[in-house]
């Protein structure tokens, strides 16, 4: 899964939160088209092909929907290009924003599906714990417990097609009739189940006071060090867009800030930041190659 | 000094007028290794849970429990939690998380340790029990025997002084029942935990029990080391639970020390042959006739043509039932799950005749139950063809196939059930036709009279089979499809099942079963074929199937073939060493048995 999903759950969560937290809120074309490039460079590390299908069937409809629908709902802006047939007006500024808002809307379902790759059940489990105990445990439970339904489910229904109660063939009230019956069935079977499984937590001391959360992770060095660059760069940011240093105006007229050399040092360091996991990654694959040669 | 004492126990369920628990006295002691057997409901559960108080079940209760010098009850839940560990039955229902790692750090948490700690008693259990290569994988991705391995580990994990175990392996096929007994001995003897085993499966486990409690009734029937259990036990029913060379040393009225594996089984037996009459130079040389004249023809040709050709030409069978039109045939079937994935069934070929019970064996994932699920039309063949009573398996229609025809048992019987008591679910199966005599003569043959106000899911493994096999045959289909009826079930039930079936086939009903029980098909299988990488390896009359094999095969046969190369069951020992005894001289036996194996390579030769 890449060197960057080996640190800490908590530097990964801080990591989409800022990343995906300022192509959320700030529309700058530069910062979505940053954005959009680091993601797409992630999936495909990750992923590889498969981020062509997230690309067209994710993406380009929701940009492209975006883009088209914006102009016909939305009649602000200066400029206006022409007039529709019931009289509402199309505006440049609509349409940039419409692309503004698709580039966005793409950007982050990129970003998402790449973080379902990274934060796994066991991560985000993990930090829900830290705050909530008693929910991490339950949702590890639901975890193991949903997919044993489901199976019992189908084992069941299988059982009952061999002795002719099969749920896809006869009318519908016959039908409806077997599929209750199956499910009032597994639920009794869950029940049934769900006491030997208390059986077992009781033995194991379940229950007792000051009951600690263990976890596989450990945040070291390496994590601090990226922490502090993560909130680092967030807070420098975040200072630009305060001071307008970055800004964008989409309405009455698009404007954006000037090019100065303090604004193309943030966007080399929005850049960095949503390329990061890729760098490090390709960082620690060429250290590798060359671990490899050593030997 | 004993690790744990019960006193006089006697106890109660409530609104029961009869005792569950019968003043047991009892003593385990640290380090003892204590095997406690009995037919089912004869209250070794609900013994074995009154070694935690938080297992214990609600009653009236009297007596005394005593761990390490205490009361039970004056000891506190977290170090019970901590020093008596508990492991029940079933694999799936004792894991709470869905990690590996996470359940085995589930007990530790329990108890408040640090983090330190707890990684570090997670990676020992880890290495211990050789979970690290699927230490970071979901638990539904384990097997059986890993999932009860893991409960093992989990509770290990704690560090506890006492283990009690209530029929851990009943789930699980032998081959990872073995694994879990050998763990256990290895606990027992490398970390010196006290452990008591609730087990069916004695044959494997009396050779590393110390001490054998033996129940009945609620009461304590015998409690001795294995080697003088014989003579407290015998003459009752769980007399035929104990292992083979057991119960071959006390039909021959053998004396000195008892044999319990079929080594000692061997050797005693080679020692009375000795003694017994016969010139000790004959006898040296009889283990090594039959032996040498009988290996080429078992694993020799055995393992090659015949084996090879057993499944696809039924040759050696047609001498026998002549021109019977088989009931299912299967002709070079081949399955796979998915277009990727490999073939699961590989060019089958295989033939049931009527009013045969047919048993299948093999190991695990060799595709025994996918090939029911074949014949059972539950998935299709990509190639080849299934014909039932001639015809081929697509062309009945669904209402045909599924009643008159076949009737199915499913691997876990409790999925047949759908209503709240026996007696409404098996009207539910007849709907409204009413046909109260048909449901009387079900009844009464699968011996469910008693159960039918009970509640499907509180019967018991056997109880459950027997509910379910009514309910199917109250379809009254030709041909029983049966996926390891004996799983889990105790030897007493087994007995009856063997009943019930061999009832059904005097009906002229045929019954093809999977099975991993050895001991059961070659006491009541008709037919019986080795199934192995996706195919019938070999398919022969129950007996011969089982002499043919050196491996795969009865404990009496191992423990006896060296001079008796065709017995299968205990009885065959016991009456074949009679018959030698009324001849004159045991030394007669010797060119019997030579004549015996040159006549069964006669059979299997070319």
């Amino acid at each position: 899964m890449g060197h960057f999903a080996g640190y800490h759950p908590f530097v990964n969560l801080v990591y989409f939160v800022i990343v995906i937290g300022i192509s959320m809120f700030f529309m700058h074309p530069v910062f979505l088209v940053l954005s959009l490039g680091g993601g797409i460079a992630y999936s495909f590390y990750l992923k590889g092909a498969k981020t062509a299908k997230v690309f067209l069937r994710g993406m380009m409809p929701v940009c492209l929907l975006m883009a088209a629908i914006n102009p016909l709902f939305n009649h602000e802006g200066a400029t206006m290009l022409f007039y529709l047939k019931n009289g509402n007006p199309i505006t440049l500024e609509s349409i940039v924003y419409g692309w503004g808002s698709g580039m966005m809307m793409a950007g982050i379902v990129l970003w998402f599906s790449v973080f379902n790759e990274v934060m796994t059940s066991d991560k985000l489990m993990y930090l829900f714990g830290k705050a909530l105990p008693a929910f991490s445990l339950m949702l590890s439970m639901s975890l193991r417990f949903v997919p044993r339904f489901t199976e019992q489910i189908k084992k069941v229904s299988q059982a009952q097609q061999c002795i002719g109660r099969n749920i896809t063939s006869g009318t519908v009230p016959e039908r409806a009739g077997h599929g209750m019956k199956i499910l009032s069935i597994t639920t009794t079977w869950a029940l049934e189940n769900s006491v030997e499984t208390a059986d077992s937590m009781k033995s194991r001391a379940y229950g007792l006071r000051g009951r600690t959360n263990f976890s596989i992770y450990r945040f070291d060095k390496r994590d601090r060090g990226l922490m502090a660059l993560l909130l680092g760069s967030a807070a420098v940011l975040l200072s630009c867009i305060r001071s307008r240093t970055l800004s964008v105006l989409y309405f009455p007229v698009f404007t954006m800030n000037v090019t100065s050399p303090v604004a193309v040092l943030s966007y080399v360091l929005y850049g960095l930041l949503c390329a990061l996991p890729v760098i490090l990654n390709v960082l620690e694959d060429i250290k590798w190659r060359s671990l490899r040669s050593g030997i | 000094m004993a690790l744990f004492e019960i006193r006089h126990l006697t106890f109660y369920y409530p609104d029961s007028e009869a005792p569950a628990l019968k003043d047991v006295n009892l003593s385990v002691e640290e380090g003892e290794f204590l095997v406690v057997c009995g037919k089912s409901g004869c209250g070794k559960s609900t013994l074995l849970r009154h070694f935690k108080t938080a297992m214990a079940p609600y009653g009236k209760r009297e007596g005394e429990l005593i761990f390490d010098g205490r009361r039970l009850t004056e000891v506190s839940v977290r170090e019970q939690g901590a020093r008596i560990g508990y492991v029940l039955q079933s694999p799936d229902n004792q894991i709470v998380t869905d990690k590996v790692w996470h359940e085995l750090a589930f007990g530790l948490e329990n108890l408040g340790y640090e983090t330190g700690v707890i990684r570090l008693r997670v990676a020992e259990m880890a290495s211990f029990f050789g979970i690290q290569t699927w230490f970071m994988k979901k638990v539904d991705e384990l097997s059986g025997g890993q999932k009860q391995l893991l409960n093992l580990a989990a509770v290990m994990a704690m560090q506890p002084d006492l283990l009690v175990l209530d029929e851990p392996t009943s789930q699980l096929d032998p081959l990872a029942a073995g694994d879990f007994l050998a763990t256990l001995r290895k606990i027992n003897a490398e970390l010196g935990t006290t452990i008591v085993l609730i087990e069916h499966r004695l044959e494997e486990v009396l050779a590393c029990a110390d001490q054998v409690l033996v129940m009945e009734d609620g009461a304590v029937l015998a409690s001795a080391p294995p080697r003088d259990l014989a003579g407290l036990i015998r003459g009752n029913d769980m007399f035929r639970a104990m292992p083979a060379p057991m119960r071959i040393f006390d039909a021959l009225k053998g004396t000195g020390k008892c044999p319990v594996t079929v080594r000692e089984g061997r050797e005693w037996l080679g020692g009375l042959r000795r003694t017994g009459g016969a010139d000790p130079g004959e006898a040296l040389t009889a283990p090594s006739a039959p032996e040498k004249s009988a290996l080429p023809g078992r694993s020799g040709q055995a393992g090659g043509k015949s084996v090879m050709s057993g499944g696809a030409d039924p040759a050696g069978q047609t001498g026998r039932k002549s021109a019977e039109k088989p009931v299912i045939e299967l002709r070079d079937i081949w399955f796979r799950y998915e277009k990727d994935l490999p073939d699961v069934v590989r060019d089958l070929n295989m033939q049931v005749k009527k009013g045969e019970l047919f048993c299948l064996l093999g190991g695990n994932g060799t595709g025994k139950t996918t090939t029911l699920n074949l014949i059972g039309r539950i998935r299709k063949p990509y190639r080849g063809k299934i014909l039932i009573e001639g015809r081929e398996i697509g062309n009945y229609k669904e209402s045909e196939l599924y009643g008159a025809l076949l009737g199915i048992l499913p691997q876990n019987p409790q999925c047949l059930f759908v209503k709240d008591t026996v007696e409404e679910d098996l009207w539910e199966m007849v709907g409204k036709k009413h046909d109260t005599g048909r449901m009387d003569t079900v009844i009464d043959q699968t011996e469910i009279r008693h159960l039918l106000k009970s509640h499907p899911y509180d019967l018991s493994g056997g109880e459950q089979q027997r509910a379910a096999l009514a309910k199917v045959l109250l379809l009254d289909p030709g041909i029983i499809l049966l996926d390891e009826p004996t799983k889990g079930m105790d030897g007493f039930y087994k007995q009856k099942l063997a009943g019930i079936l061999k009832g059904l086939t005097r009906e002229g009903r045929t019954i093809l079963m999977v099975s991993h029980d050895i001991e059961f098909c070659a006491e009541f299988g008709d037919t019986c074929a080795m199934f192995f990488h996706g195919s019938v390896a070999a398919s022969r009359p129950a007996r011969e199937f089982f002499m043919g094999n050196s491996f795969y095969t009865t404990a009496a046969n191992r423990m006896a073939r060296r001079w008796y190369p065709d017995v299968v069951t205990v009885g065959d020992v016991v009456q074949r060493w009679k018959d030698a005894d009324g001849a004159p001289g045991s030394a007669g036996m010797n060119p019997e048995a030579d004549k015996e194996s040159g006549s069964a390579d006669g059979r299997y030769g070319v």
